[in-house]
């Protein structure tokens, strides 16, 4: 079941190409606004980078969030995806996992344009930088998916998702920033440690939470 | 349903509060010792720190109402999980303007990204868009369910916020004040029994708001 609701987001997601087209558009406009507007020295860049790509993220994936969940009320489908036999506690992974899957897929495209605009260079060990990325987008999409399901039926959910999304996932957002900055200086791993260690708590805590309490958003 | 101040337990509890707070302010103005480097400055940390114990232990409450209603769905919780985010948010709301009124002698600043004071600011910010979604939830059964869940989100949120804040700038690591066990008892005292007051002021606004709540209840106009 979990997989077939997977399934069902990417697969919408696949044909309409919606959703990681807006967030990439959104991605690509907000680089050029970032260059026009600092327009200063590369040092200043290479210091201010780690901030603006996670704010960049974060903006995106709001309105990823709230796209996702639009489609869900359109028709009303997620009523008929709760009245199916399913705990809702999968509904809410399902819907965890295929977020952070389009959220990925934007940021392979953004990644690149943010990096040559900003005139970065980048440290070779890569492999930290990605489970960073992903750890990070779990974290966001695991809060996210819960304040979306909190604001989809509200008036005005547009303005109240990022509202009640930036303050509570503000301890993710300084951790991802605080070890994107170690990795991009170079610094070594056990003197950041702990700030991946705070982004995976925050991912466990927000992922279980999620799971118990996805119950009492979706019923009728 | 009868006046709240026609229950003689209410009309007396309120009296007591008033004038134990009456009598704690003069306390703290004439009865407590100067602290040199500080001088009048200090004083607001026997308004400011029990301040802050209310409103954080009122967040705790909003949580506790919060389970308790997913549990059994009964109307009291969310009335008390309401008035206690609603006075939780005043008293954050007085810690924000108390800290930095304290900051700017001291510190020489209005604003300090402090941990305390940061995770108070997230902590209120995150409270503006839980009254945002009472008010635009629409039908008031999900509104409440709603709010219940975020209100446990958000206290659940409060310690990994305060450890990303405390490790975030190093430079605020330094604390503005001393422990308070290691104070002297002329401080100490004045100190626990303005916290005693401002906790019994607490429990009589909550009891006070629950009931106006439980008037202006739609649902109980029958």
């Amino acid at each position: 079941m979990f997989w077939s609701l997977v399934r069902k987001d990417l697969l919408l997601e696949l044909r309409t190409k919606e959703i990681t087209i807006s967030m990439l558009a959104f991605g690509l406009a907000t680089i050029l606004i970032y260059a026009l507007a600092f327009s200063v020295s590369p040092a200043m860049y290479r210091s201010f980078a780690p901030g603006l790509f996670w704010v960049i993220i974060l903006f995106a994936s709001a309105l990823g969030l709230h796209r996702m969940f639009v489609l869900e009320k359109e028709f009303d489908a997620f009523s008929l995806s709760i009245s199916a036999p399913v705990d809702r506690g999968i509904i809410f992974l399902a819907k965890w996992i295929s977020g952070t899957i389009l959220l990925i897929i934007s940021e392979i495209v953004i990644i690149p344009p943010f990096v040559v605009f900003m005139g970065l260079s980048l440290p070779n060990n890569w492999l930290i930088m990605i489970m960073i990325i992903i750890i990070g987008n779990l974290g966001i999409m695991a809060i996210g998916s819960l304040v979306s399901g909190l604001a989809m039926r509200a008036k005005m959910s547009e303005i109240l998702l990022p509202i009640l999304l930036f303050p509570l996932v503000s301890p993710l957002l300084i951790g991802s920033v605080k070890a994107t900055n170690g990795w991009f200086q170079g610094i070594p791993f056990m003197n950041w440690q702990f700030w991946v260690l705070l982004m995976i708590t925050f991912v466990v805590v927000f992922a279980l939470l999620g799971y118990t309490i996805f119950d009492h958003i979706t019923e009728e | 349903m009868q006046r709240f101040f026609s229950y003689k337990i209410n009309f007396l509890s309120g009296a007591v509060v008033l004038v134990a707070m009456v009598w704690n302010i003069y306390n703290i103005f004439t009865n407590t010792p100067m602290v040199p480097d500080q001088h009048w400055a200090q004083k607001i940390f026997y308004i400011h720190v029990p301040v802050a114990w209310t409103g954080f232990l009122s967040y705790f409450i909003v949580m506790l109402a919060g389970i308790l209603y997913l549990i059994n769905k009964e109307q009291k919780w969310d009335r008390l999980g309401l008035a206690a985010a609603e006075i939780g948010t005043l008293f954050v709301t007085l810690v924000l303007i108390t800290g930095p009124i304290w900051a700017k002698p001291i510190w020489g600043t209005w604003w300090t990204w402090e941990p305390r004071l940061t995770t108070t600011l997230i902590l209120f910010l995150i409270y503006v868009g839980y009254f945002m979604l009472r008010s635009f939830g629409g039908h008031p059964e999900r509104t409440s369910r709603y709010a219940a869940v975020l209100g446990i989100i958000a206290f659940i949120d409060v310690p990994i916020i305060f450890y990303s804040v405390r490790f975030w700038e190093e430079q605020f690591q330094s604390h503005p004040q001393v422990e308070i066990t290691q104070q002297i008892p002329d401080i100490v005292i004045p100190f626990l029994v303005s916290l005693i007051i401002f906790t019994m002021l607490f429990s009589f606004m909550l009891r006070f708001r629950m009931h106006v709540l439980k008037i202006i209840d739609p649902r109980n106009r029958l």
